[in-house]
């Protein structure tokens, strides 16, 4: 059963359609990753279903129901956004930042039930910053702050999950952390997550399909194997690399002119035209 | 967001019910002015520097126990408790004073203090000043409330005459036209509908400004060319020795120098005068438009 | 403070505040160009004798601190209600047009209609025009930011620099042709003044002031969100729309109202927000109560300040609100901008 279907959408923002035609679907309980270089459309398809951004043409179901059809209150019970972090202009708390997903949860004198704050430092725990609960936003780094807002969109409970390149700031371990996390929240809890990442090679490690936009509004999808072949790579983001396989799953390392190993890309490339 | 029913409605009704609780208790507070013509005051408070001068002038001096700021005339109002000023009066004082009857000015120029007053549930007389008609008329009616309307009208009818005595000395002269000086920088003269424009007619002379919508209009040097004034005269406050005079002679020659066209410059009419009498509506008014007089008819004023 | 707000320590702190505010308020109504004690105030009054320290204590300094306090409160909370929903610690409650809204009605009933000598109720139409004045421009800003679309904040902010700067000049142009006394009521009624008002005026305007309290505190939770910011606020499942339409009407008419009384006072609502801040946290269900009852002290103190300090004349009180406020926000600007937290992105 699709959970989110999107069918021919089309969006632009200048008269150069950055999102022609798209459609797609994402299978409940699945990990997808949305993948594509720079300013090709992935940020503004994230707020597109999220509904953010009104669709220009097309449709997007959610659930089964037209994603308009949905009040703000409605669509926050179904699909939680976790966005690039930011300092807020105020300083609120690692906890306070938390605990504003539950805002629609409070009691009758406005403030968290029990249940709000366990369910909020479930989400610290697993977010590993539970340390961190009572410092400002702005004493902490920026992998950290991230972090926080990962919490944050865990500590709403919804079944979807979205994300814009969680990943982007947090060191190794972390980056594994997270994606370890998200795919626990599919597992344990049958959440659906939408991720887009830069990092082809943690997507397929734990993706179930992947949807990669590329420039002139065209798109490829299917399981990582298939999309992330050296041509579509090659193709899509306009770099070479060595390409080899862990067991199940492939990856892809980009090297440059300069780089050490390049030689290794012509070897290859030889080999494979030879083939 | 989550609203509860519950909570806005209950907010509602408090508001209401507040409000309701308010006016029931609070709303026979409505106290009007009224002038009372109760028995003889003993203990006055005037509230600007010309009603100091007409409680004075009506011999009430003993009765006097409070004045504003710069009352300064006659010269024993500087030692009456000082009430805080015209514009900022300090009600504590006057509650401290204890006075049965507050003179305030009405509501053009100290509007709401008479009302403040008044619901302090003080004795409170508010009259107009604005031309001398009403200055002659407000002597008459503080005479009636003090009981002094004898006084009063002794009062109003020397002021009378002494003003009709100018007019008629001046009225067969002709009438120059005459530019009073408020401020230099900028320039702003009286305007026609002043009582300064009051003082000028009667001192036999025609204002050089057409009517306009300001008091007190700042104009300028077109507007000083074209009118050609005849006459130019400027107040000097403060004036503590002749010499204040001649230094304000000399600014205000210098600041006309340039105007060599106009007949007042050309003619060497310029004058300043002591402007304590003049800025004030009050019972010097007939010194006031003397001392104009003199300037736009001095032939007629000669003195041996 | 960033540990979690509980009922409890919440109502403490209500508490406390209010003591400490009633405090200030007895304190500072034994203060004056007169001295009075409160001994002598308390005597019941025999018929035909004036009491001057009862009618001083009860009739001239306690309606003059009580409206102080009303005042205070309501511009305190209100610029704690501006700066969450312009998301920018600069913001005071006259950045969307009101103080010059307020300015002009207040003008306009100075000089039109004082020449007909009119009287609302038996009294001055001065407040009643400032109201409406205050009022109506919230509402043309408001209304000309919504028809601009999207990035509500930034349209609001232009759509209040535009209009504040319009209704200035029209300030300027009737102060221009009025006529001395007429100028000299709008200045003073621009640099703000206390008065003793009637106990009708201030029980109902008091009521008002502590029903928008009541109702913004309501609305913390969303405040707090939105404050963080407005996307996140919506994905989250808030009517962002709602909230912000709410609070500012809400701050739009208890600022009216204190602006109404007291003419134009700056700088309370500007600098208690931030001090509340900076020792309680951002947490609106806070700021809001204790901004307001820390605003109420702080204008009863700075009432006092004017009336006593260049006696026997007074200061208007919003000049005493300057130069406290003046300096502190300066203070405030350099110790901030040490914190991160305070940059917006």
């Amino acid at each position: 059963m699709n959970i989110i279907e999107a069918k021919n959408l089309t969006f632009s923002y200048t008269d150069k359609p950055l999102l022609a035609d798209l459609t797609f679907s994402v299978p409940a309980g699945s990990f997808v990753a949305i993948a594509g270089p720079n300013g090709v459309g992935k940020t503004t398809l994230l707020n597109l279903l999220s509904a953010l951004l009104k669709t220009q043409s097309g449709s997007i179901i959610l659930d089964g129901k037209g994603i308009r059809s949905f009040s703000a209150a409605m669509l926050a019970r179904k699909i939680a956004v976790v966005r690039q972090e930011f300092i807020p202009p105020f300083g609120f708390s690692v906890i306070q930042t938390v605990l504003m997903a539950r805002t629609p949860y409070y009691n009758r004198l406005g403030f968290e039930t029990p249940a709000d704050k366990e369910i909020a430092a479930g989400a610290l725990k697993a977010t590993d910053i539970a340390d961190l609960a009572e410092r400002q936003l702005a004493q902490i780094s920026g992998g950290e702050r991230q972090r926080v807002f990962i919490a944050r969109a865990l500590a709403q409970k919804t079944p979807i999950l979205l994300l814009d390149e969680p990943t982007s700031f947090l060191d190794l371990r972390h980056q594994v952390k997270i994606y370890d996390l998200l795919k626990k929240m599919q597992i344990e809890e049958k959440k659906t997550v939408i991720a887009i990442t830069h990092d082809i090679n943690l997507a397929a490690q734990y993706c179930d399909n992947v949807l990669l936009l590329a420039q002139d509004a065209r798109y490829y999808q299917g399981t990582p194997n298939d999309v992330f072949s050296t041509e579509t790579i090659g193709k899509v983001y306009g770099i070479g690399g060595f390409s080899g396989a862990v067991r199940t799953q492939k990856f892809f390392l980009p090297l440059g002119k300069y780089a050490r190993d390049y030689r290794v890309i012509r070897h290859t490339s030889a080999c494979e035209n030879k083939t | 967001m989550k609203i509860i029913a519950n909570k806005w409605f209950w907010l509602a009704v408090f508001v209401l019910s507040w409000t309701v609780a308010g006016v029931a208790m609070f709303s026979d507070d409505t106290t009007a002015i009224t002038e009372h013509g109760g028995p003889c005051p003993q203990r006055i408070v005037a509230m600007a520097p010309n009603l100091t001068e007409i409680l004075f002038a009506l011999g009430l001096e003993d009765n006097i126990v409070g004045v504003t700021e710069y009352s300064n005339h006659p010269p024993s109002a500087r030692q009456k408790p000082v009430m805080g000023t015209f514009w900022q009066p300090n009600i504590e004082a006057v509650v401290a004073a204890r006075p049965d009857l507050v003179v305030a000015l009405g509501f053009n120029r100290q509007a709401g203090l008479a009302h403040r007053l008044a619901r302090l549930n003080f004795n409170t007389l508010t009259v107009n000043i604005e031309t001398i008609p009403q200055l002659l008329d407000a002597i008459e009616k503080i005479g009636t409330v003090t009981n002094k309307t004898a006084a009063a009208r002794r009062l109003s009818e020397r002021l009378r005459n002494n003003l009709d005595n100018i007019s008629r000395r001046v009225a067969a002269g002709h009438r120059p036209k005459v530019l009073y000086i408020i401020q230099i920088e900028p320039l702003r003269v009286a305007g026609r509908q002043t009582f300064i424009n009051e003082l000028i007619e009667l001192a036999g002379g025609e204002n050089a400004i057409a009517p306009t919508i300001n008091k007190y209009p700042p104009v300028g040097p077109e507007q000083v060319i074209a009118s050609n004034p005849d006459v130019i005269i400027q107040p000097v406050m403060d004036v503590m020795e002749k010499a204040d005079l001649t230094a304000g002679k000399q600014q205000l020659v210098e600041y006309f120098d340039r105007f060599q066209s106009i007949a007042a410059v050309s003619g060497n009419r310029i004058y300043v005068i002591d402007g304590d009498a003049v800025s004030r509506l009050g019972p010097r008014i007939d010194q006031a438009a003397e001392t104009v007089a003199r300037c736009l008819s001095p032939e007629l004023f000669e003195e041996p | 403070m960033t540990k979690l707000l509980t009922p409890p320590t919440l109502l403490t702190r209500i508490l406390l505040a209010t003591v400490m505010l009633a405090a200030v308020m007895l304190a500072c109504s034994l203060l004056g160009t007169e001295h009075i004690s409160l001994k002598k105030a308390l005597e019941p009054s025999h018929p035909g004798v004036v009491n001057p320290d009862y009618e001083i204590f009860f009739r001239v300094r306690g309606p003059r601190i009580i409206l102080a306090a009303i005042v205070g409160a309501a511009l305190a909370c209100s610029g704690a209600v501006l700066q969450a929903l312009l998301r920018n610690p600069l913001a005071d409650p006259y950045i969307l047009g009101i103080s010059s809204g307020a300015g002009l009605g207040a003008i306009i009933a100075i000089t039109i209609f004082s020449r007909l000598n009119w009287m609302l109720w038996g009294r001055s139409p001065i407040a009643f025009f400032a109201f409406v004045g205050a009022l109506a421009t919230a509402g043309l800003v408001w209304t000309v930011a919504r028809l601009t679309g999207k990035s509500q904040v930034t349209h609001l902010l232009l759509a209040g620099v535009v209009v504040n700067a319009f209704f200035s000049a029209m300030i300027m142009f009737l102060t221009s042709i009025a006529n001395s006394s007429q100028v000299q009521r709008t200045i003073f009624w621009l640099m703000g003044n206390i008065i003793e008002e009637d106990p009708l005026v201030l029980w109902t305007s008091g009521g008002f002031v502590l029903a928008g309290i009541f109702a913004l505190f309501f609305i913390s939770p969303q405040l707090n969100a939105l404050s963080f910011s407005e996307v996140d606020a919506k994905a989250m499942g808030i009517n962002t729309a709602a909230t912000q339409t709410v609070a500012f009407v809400l701050a739009a008419l208890i600022t009216a109202v204190a602006v109404s009384l007291s003419g134009l006072v700056g700088f309370a609502g500007l600098i208690v927000p931030h001090g509340v801040r900076l020792v309680f946290g951002p947490d609106h269900r806070q700021l809001l109560p204790l901004s307001a009852l820390i605003g109420a002290g702080f204008l009863v103190a700075a009432d006092t300040l004017a009336r006593i300090v260049v006696a026997p004349a007074q200061l208007p009180v919003g000049v005493v609100t300057a130069l406290i406020g003046g300096p502190f926000f300066l203070v405030l600007l350099v110790r901030y901008s040490r914190r991160i937290d305070w940059l917006a992105k």
